[in-house]
């Protein structure tokens, strides 16, 4: 009992058996890819069809009531497979690799079939394998040796894995020519997720628990290796080997891999059974000849090796030649000489623009990727728990990952030409992405809210044992002095180790003064935001620094904690440092190591000092280097004088003061610095000169204007009056009752 | 060297011949040529002959007008054109001329 169906082929109902027509529909497929690369390519096909079509009707006409297998099979016998229209075809596929090796040959087919990048698709080249015929098949599509293609796979290391995921998409050439071959689908009817893994399963004709318990090892030794790696621990984090890794694959194979939903597609899965026995014995086969194929390619590639080295000026001298030739030929196709070839050079640029800028995004995707799981610990620290530890997910899942595997999924797509236009998916990924934004926006508003506010201000000053030391030292609490290297380093609160819910983070800013007094005297001010002031005002309060002097040591904290439940709102502590004349300091180098954290710009603004009001500036220095105060500024031990940080008004004051009570010393460096003071303020007269020379000049300026202006409407008037003057006594001549009842004088006042 | 592969090099090259000159005798239909050939016992599949004929019309070599036909759909009627023509005799003259030489050189080995 067979179901019959009936179909409208090249414009004649034909009713046939539902088996036949996916015979039928399976034949011309083949012949569909058998004449991809040929130029009349749907009028063959149609042609063909026609004559089915008629046999069809002839068969019918003979008293048949519907078409049958026996029918479809005797018509296919008849027109011939594919396969067997290598033999007798005079430019069959066979040919053009065999052709590769003859020059006469390789021309002739090259000029007619194969130099054409519309309709040309990347096959396993099954005839030239080593393994699957990866290579060879690449290197048939681009034209170049295959041997090339392999030297490149095995010294690039692009591996294992891409060559599995080529071996999987990419249709082989001769599976392709047969009428069944066999595709990889997800099988919906065996399916637990997604149907990825009973989909390889019947592909690869294993039971579908093999690949599922594959793509489960990772979740496997998962289990047994959590204590030694986090949960995001990075180098694992794409590889195979760990969990994240395989589910990306997966996700990605879910997506680009189309489900088998229509009859045909699921036989195609299957292959046909007959089709399985002989691929079972050709796998046996296969495993046979291999070990000899690759003893071969060894032989070939070392052999190749010898010659491109030998002959690296000859061969190029040739493989130029026959590129012109090729060029030439395929030029010589179609009418335009100069056109088909600016075209071929114009797409081959194209392709590579669009091939580096597609790796451009990738890569650039993959950093984003990089830093946001590197700066992922961070989240404790920062984030609130409910709705901000909610939007990071979605900011990191959906805004982040979610482009990545979609362009992924789209680049292999493109390489293994499915066809399916999948709108759902487009719109989905489209969403999601949408959604990624959403979090993402949502995420940075929520977290500029807590980090709205700034703390009040309050110095505090710190009470020191013995403030008149001669000189102070300034080292941290405990020498804990090293630093987290790894190749992988992104994590700013890290710098000083971290446990689990306290980080130490830098915020500590030492500012040195001139003292006034002639003791040392160190104040500090604390620092945060908050999304109140209130909070910001707590948080500030929380800030533990310790400051304590112990003879010639001044004992500090070079780093804030924070805690996981305070989180971090830029706490910041700057502690100042004033020195009398004449005494010294040194700032331990440990001061210097670890990053200063903060976050804001766009949000905050940019108040990160604090400036009191003493009107005093700080100086820059290095740390591990002592310095001498002296009466004009800070010195280092060999006269060298440092920088000031400061802003101009207050150069300028100091400067003044300067020049009231000059310094008496007498050597010479203290007479140059007399003289550069002496110039410095002849300088500043200048300026103050020049100033006051340049403001008379626009004062004088603006004066003429004024004068110009006032004389200017003046004329104006001046003309204006004149014309009415005109005017009245032109009227005087038509309007005599005027001129009698009023004097010249008044009415002229009147019109004004 | 295998033997099949040259015996089908050697029909490769006169396929094209003999198609030119069953056309030539007449506007010719696909399955006629395919039968003509098949009485001078040159087999040939039908697959194979579709996209020849294609090529050769796309080389202007041949043209072809459609006829109805009561059993299926309209058929493709080829015949040569001037171009065509032309070809054909130039392969004629090839062909006798190779044919000769064969002869001459196959001739001393009976």
């Amino acid at each position: 009992m067979k179901k019959v169906i009936n179909i409208n082929f090249q414009g004649t109902i034909v009713p046939i058996e539902e088996s036949s027509y996916e015979l039928l529909q399976q034949y011309i497929e083949s012949l569909r890819r058998h004449f991809a690369n040929e130029e009349g390519k749907d009028e063959i096909i149609n042609d063909i069809e026609s004559r089915i079509s008629e046999l069809f009707q002839n068969r019918l006409k003979g008293g048949s009531t519907c078409i049958t297998d026996d029918d479809v099979n005797a018509i296919i016998n008849n027109m011939g497979r594919p396969e067997d229209f290598d033999e007798d075809d005079n430019i069959g596929d066979a040919d053009n690799t065999k052709g590769q090796k003859t020059k006469s040959e390789k021309s002739e087919s090259f000029s007619q079939s194969d130099w054409s990048w519309k309709g040309k698709r990347l096959y396993r080249d099954e005839n030239n394998k080593i393994l699957g015929g990866v290579c060879s098949g690449i290197a048939a599509y681009f034209g170049i040796d295959p041997v090339i293609v392999r030297i490149v796979f095995i010294i690039s290391g692009i591996g294992f894995l891409a060559y599995i995921l080529l071996w999987m998409f990419v249709p082989g050439s001769n599976m392709v020519e047969n009428g069944a071959r066999k595709r990889l689908y997800r099988n919906p009817d065996g399916k637990i997720l997604g149907g990825v893994c009973s989909g390889i399963g019947s592909y690869f004709d294993v039971n579908p628990w093999l690949p599922r318990f594959i793509f489960l090892i990772p979740f496997i030794t998962f289990i047994f290796r959590w204590g030694h790696f986090g949960p995001l621990t990075f180098p694992h984090f794409l590889s195979f080997s760990f969990s994240p890794g395989s589910f990306i694959i997966y996700i990605i194979l879910w997506l680009v891999i189309p489900e088998a939903n229509t009859t045909a597609e699921k036989l195609e899965m299957k292959g046909e059974k007959v089709d399985m026995n002989s691929i079972k014995n050709s796998v046996l086969k296969e495993m046979q000849e291999v070990g000899q194929r690759v003893g071969k390619m060894g032989k070939e590639m070392g052999e190749k090796m010898g010659k491109m080295g030998m002959e690296a000026g000859n061969m190029a001298k040739e493989k130029g030649a026959d590129i012109g030739k090729e060029m030439h030929f395929a030029a010589r196709r179609s009418s335009g000489v100069l056109g088909n070839i600016i075209v071929t050079i114009f797409k081959i640029f194209m392709y590579f623009i669009l091939g580096c800028i597609a790796l451009a995004i990738i890569v650039a995707l993959f950093a984003v990727a990089i830093v946001a799981i590197g700066l992922f610990p961070l989240k404790d620290f920062v984030l609130t728990d409910g709705w901000q530890t909610v939007l990071a997910w979605g900011t990191l899942i959906f805004f982040i990952a979610v482009p990545v595997i979609g362009i992924i999924t789209f680049i292999i797509r493109r390489f293994a030409r499915v066809k399916t236009t999948n709108k759902l998916m487009r719109y989905s990924f489209t969403s999601l992405w949408i959604l990624g934004i959403v979090c993402f926006v949502g995420l940075i508003t929520s977290v500029a809210r807590d980090f709205k506010t700034f703390s009040s201000l309050d110095e505090q000053v710190i009470p020191l044992q013995n403030p008149a030391v001669q000189s102070l030292e300034v080292v941290p609490f405990q020498n804990i002095n090293y630093r987290r290297i790894g190749w992988f380093n992104l994590e700013p609160f890290g710098t000083f180790g971290t446990t689990d819910d306290t980080a130490f983070i830098s915020n500590v800013r030492i500012r040195l003064i001139k003292s006034s007094t002639d003791s040392f005297q160190v104040t500090i001010v604390k620092m945060s935001n908050g999304n109140t002031r209130r909070y910001a005002d707590t948080l500030k309060s929380l800030i533990n620094f310790n400051v304590s002097q112990n003879d010639s040591l001044l004992m500090m904290d070079k780093a804030i904690t924070i805690n996981t439940t305070d989180k971090f709102r830029n706490q910041y502590v700057e502690a100042t440092i004033a020195i009398p004349v004449g005494h010294h300091i040194r700032i331990n180098k440990t001061f210097g190591y670890g990053n200063r954290v903060r976050f804001g710009g766009f949000w905050g603004g940019n108040e990160w000092y604090y400036y009191n009001n003493d009107n005093v500036n700080d100086y820059d220095f290095s740390y591990g280097i002592e310095y001498v105060m002296k009466d004009d500024g800070l010195y280092t031990l060999n006269g060298q004088k440092s920088d000031r940080n400061n802003s101009d008004w207050n150069d300028n004051s100091s400067d003044d003061n300067n020049t009231v009570t000059p310094p008496a010393t007498n050597n010479e460096s203290g007479y140059r610095y007399n003289q550069g003071k002496i110039d410095s303020l002849k300088d500043a007269q200048e300026k103050q000169i020049q100033k006051m020379q340049s403001t008379i000049d626009s004062t004088k300026s603006v004066r003429e204007k004024e004068v110009q202006r006032l004389t200017d409407s003046l004329n104006k008037a001046k003309e204006e009056i004149n014309q009415k003057i005109e005017k009245l006594k032109s009227t005087t001549f038509t309007q005599t009752h005027c001129q009698q009842k009023y004097p010249e004088g008044y009415s002229f006042i009147m019109h004004i | 060297m295998n033997i099949d592969n040259t015996a089908s090099q050697m029909r490769k090259g006169v396929l094209e011949f003999c198609i030119l000159s069953i056309i030539k005798l007449g506007e010719a239909y696909p399955s006629d040529i395919i039968d003509m050939m098949k009485s001078a016992n040159l087999n040939i599949l039908e697959g194979t002959l579709y996209p020849l004929l294609t090529r050769l019309k796309n080389a202007e070599l041949l043209t072809y007008r459609w006829v109805e036909s009561n059993s299926g759909p309209p058929r493709k009627y080829f015949s040569l054109t001037e171009k065509g023509a032309e070809f054909y005799n130039e392969l004629e003259t090839t062909w006798l001329e190779l044919a000769g030489a064969v002869e001459t050189i196959t001739g001393k080995n009976k």
